[in-house]
């Protein structure tokens, strides 16, 4: 019986480098890449050696291998997500959350009780048809913490009923004094001025209003959108199709309901042929499905919206203040474009200052932003001045060595705002407790915790209150 | 005391020997405190500023020895004899270090006399300060041993232990020779007032920030240089560094904190507050100081950054080491 040496040196005789000396020095290519027969020798090689630990370096080697690129090594070999599915992600709204507990007490706001003064203080929930609109004009967004429970509802504060009150004001003008009130809604970071425009949004939905929101005016002016010179404007104004006819879409489908209701009744003449007995909403989907023609479409849209009879119209947009400076489109002869110079902004910019108004009677609403706002020191500067104004305190002047932006101040020019403050005591607690129905928040919800909670949010700040009481939660 | 006696006996022994009037040899105070040089760099100079601060006892030089004044009855050589005569005053007057030998003979005379009255536990007895061996060899002049001084403060202490109430008034003037110039307690901070809007200041520093808070009654504000806190500081361990002081009390809810903060960073500047604001709380409720030393809102943290070394690249850090 041979040895097992005998028998081991035999299996690797095929491998001997030794025995192709000859071509070996040739052409090293030509090596045979035979391989060992049996596996037993390197699964048994050191079987004491623990897992994960490999020999020591030889003397004299570099192993230190710091490369950058194809061959850098220990390479993530993992697969990269799909062009867009990281946006996507990220700006994915989440309304719902399983885990958390239903909160039995939650009462729903409805049409009839929706501008009621007794609402104030109290956690109420979205309907769900107005949860889907609100989320076709994308009013909730990615940092407010709808996430966290069970379904979305909203804290009626003092200045939603503020709002609520302007709502009812617009609504009760009698024929031929129809109001259109134009609001700013400042505050400080995390205050809840976008929660504040939701609401504003929600209440119009109730009432089957007409919703124009522009969500975000970051996006109509980092030029991520098509452009073009609108013909026969002077001066040069330009449409963004891409971005109109997707507005449209917004409009149509979260007014669905009330612009089905609606016939065309004037004979636009539009570059697509409309049906004869069409409703406002087949317009927008045309304008919708046609960008080439939705601007177009989207002032013919307007114009049924402003005929006598039609119901009231909210506009509102949020980060005003980028579309306060000049937009990053340039224009043909390489200069910034004035972002008033859009056709979409210079209509809304028209109804926020009051040159325009709406025959119907309606809201026009614009919130700041703290937490993403390129400087626009002529909008700081009116805004400051109309909250001095309303609220009382010492009119700033404009520092004569600053260069203003006078289309900016005429526009902010006798504009009103609306400032957003902290929450009260009552408020907080309210808000509190339903943390706590909702089982985000484990304590006993008293007074000393509700004290607490209040002065390191900020004396009542809500976003603060939220990040203080659930999300930092040690 | 022991010092004139001394010189006086002294005088008459040097007198006595008929000796031409030569002049007195004036004791120099032995430098006993050398200022040595400076080796170490050190920052507490309260050692070195209290004993500069010291004097020697006052040499008062005996008087002239009067021959005219003489007892009526004895008359002649023998009553001259007498006045002549050395007798030494302090009965330490031949040992090496006579002003300390007599301190401690007398307080061990006094200890004696007094120490059948009732004691009180150490612990409860009032705090001294008593004088270092280095104050007591410049105020003596002697090179006294540690050793031995130490034996003289434990009797002190001893005394010191006596019932307050009953503590006999020749002790207090005897303990008054070993007291330090000031006391622990002798200075008392002003205490904080409550001005006529109801607001109480408090000061706090920490690192390089100074922190002022005016704490009135209210529910719950705070503002910091004009911003609320949580505009002011953005990180929430912060904020509540900020107002530990009332939180820690659960009195968050019942004033309302003004704040003015100057200097370093964002932690510094929290931190610098706590102290300002448990300062200013404690004017409202002085009961409140167990609580808030517990809490860590009393002292002042004295840490600072460490200062660079030469030959360091931070203040510990070495360089590299580098073979050639």
């Amino acid at each position: 019986m041979p040895s097992s040496t005998c028998l081991r040196r035999f299996s690797q005789l095929s491998l001997d480098n030794a025995s192709y000396a000859p071509i070996a020095s040739r052409n090293l290519l030509t090596t045979p890449q035979a391989s060992c027969f049996s596996t037993s020798r390197a699964r048994y090689a050191n079987p004491t050696a623990r897992k994960g630990m490999v020999a020591p370096p030889k003397r004299g080697t570099k192993t230190l291998n710091v490369k950058k690129g194809k061959s850098a090594p220990g390479r993530d070999t993992g697969k990269r997500p799909a062009p867009g599915e990281r946006k996507a992600m990220r700006k994915r709204i989440v309304l719902s959350n399983i885990n958390a507990l239903e909160v039995r007490t939650l009462k729903d706001l409805d049409k009839a009780n929706v501008l009621s003064k007794n609402n104030e203080g109290q956690v109420l929930g979205l309907p769900n048809e107005v949860v889907d609109a609100l989320r076709a004009v994308e009013a909730f967004k990615t940092t407010q913490g709808w996430s966290l429970f069970r379904r979305p509802a909203t804290l009626y504060r003092k200045e939603t009923t503020e709002v609520a009150e302007l709502i009812k004001q617009v609504e009760e003008a009698g024929e031929g004094q129809k109001k259109t009130i134009r609001r700013v809604l400042i505050g400080d970071r995390m205050s809840g001025k976008s929660t504040l425009l939701l609401q504003a949004l929600m209440m119009a939905f109730m009432r089957d209003w007409v919703v124009v929101n522009l969500p975000d005016a970051k996006d109509i002016v980092i030029a991520h959108t098509e452009y073009a010179p609108l013909p026969n404007s002077n001066p040069t104004q330009y449409t963004q199709d891409a971005y109109t006819a997707a507005l449209l879409s917004q409009i149509s489908k979260a007014n669905e309901a009330v612009l089905q209701n609606l016939p065309v009744i004037t004979n636009p003449t539009l570059p697509i042929a409309l049906p004869s007995k069409s409703n406002l909403k087949q317009l927008a989907d045309i304008g919708a499905a046609n960008p080439e023609a939705s601007w177009p479409i989207f002032n013919a849209l307007w114009a049924e919206l402003t005929k006598p009879g039609r119901p009231p119209l909210i506009l509102a947009i949020d980060n005003l203040s980028h579309i306060m400076r000049h937009s990053a489109y340039l224009s043909a002869d390489v200069k910034p474009i004035h972002a008033f110079d859009l056709t979409l902004i210079s209509h809304f910019i028209s109804h926020l200052s009051g040159q325009t108004s709406l025959p119907n009677g309606g809201l026009v609403l614009a919130a700041t932003t703290n937490s993403n706002s390129p400087s626009s020191p002529a909008m700081e500067f009116s805004l400051e001045v109309a909250e001095k104004k309303r609220y009382g305190g010492e009119v700033p002047r404009w520092n004569p060595y600053k260069h203003v932006d006078e289309r900016v101040t005429s526009v902010l020019r006798d504009v009103e705002v609306l400032k957003v403050g902290g929450l009260s005591k009552e408020e907080a607690r309210c808000l509190l407790e339903y943390y706590a129905a909702s089982g985000m928040v484990r304590g006993r919800v008293d007074e000393g915790y509700v004290g607490e909670k209040w002065s390191l949010a900020g004396m009542g700040n809500c976003g603060e209150l939220e990040r203080v009481a659930i999300r930092m939660r040690v | 005391m022991a010092r004139g006696e001394l010189s006086r006996g002294l005088r008459r022994a040097i007198d006595s020997l008929g000796l031409p009037r030569c002049e007195r040899s004036i004791p120099v105070p032995r430098t006993i405190f050398r200022p040595t040089t400076a080796r170490c760099l050190s920052t507490s100079i309260s050692k070195h500023a209290e004993l500069v601060s010291e004097t020697p006892e006052k040499f008062t030089a005996a008087p002239p020895i009067d021959f005219d004044k003489q007892d009526g009855k004895e008359r002649g050589k023998k009553a001259l004899l007498r006045t002549l005569r050395v007798i030494p005053a302090s009965p330490s007057y031949f040992s090496a270090k006579p002003t300390f030998t007599g301190d401690f003979i007398n307080l061990s005379a006094l200890l004696r006399k007094v120490a059948t009255l009732p004691t009180i536990p150490a612990a409860e007895a009032p705090k001294v300060a008593w004088k270092t061996i280095d104050q007591y060899r410049i105020m003596v002049n002697e090179p006294v041993k540690t050793q031995r001084y130490h034996k003289m403060v434990h009797i002190l202490r001893r005394l010191n232990c006596i019932h307050p109430s009953l503590m006999p008034e020749e002790v207090t003037q005897a303990m008054l020779r070993y007291k330090k110039a000031s006391q622990p307690g002798d200075v008392k901070p002003k205490p904080g007032v409550i001005d006529e809007w109801g607001r109480a200041k408090g000061v706090g520093r920490r690192k390089t920030s100074s922190a002022v808070a005016w704490v009135v009654e209210g529910e719950g504000g705070v503002l910091i240089n004009g911003k609320s806190l949580s505009n002011f500081f953005p990180r929430l361990h912060d904020r509540e560094s900020a107002v530990w002081a009332l939180k820690a009390t659960q009195r968050l809810d019942k004033y309302n904190v003004w704040g003015l903060v100057t200097g370093g960073g964002v932690t510094g500047q929290a931190e610098a507050l706590t102290l300002a604001v448990a300062k200013a709380l404690l004017v409202h409720e002085p009961a409140l100081k167990p609580a808030l030393r517990r809490a860590g809102c009393v002292t002042r943290d004295p840490r600072k950054v460490e200062r660079k070394k030469a030959g360091h690249v931070k203040a510990r850090k070495m360089p590299t080491w580098v073979k050639r």
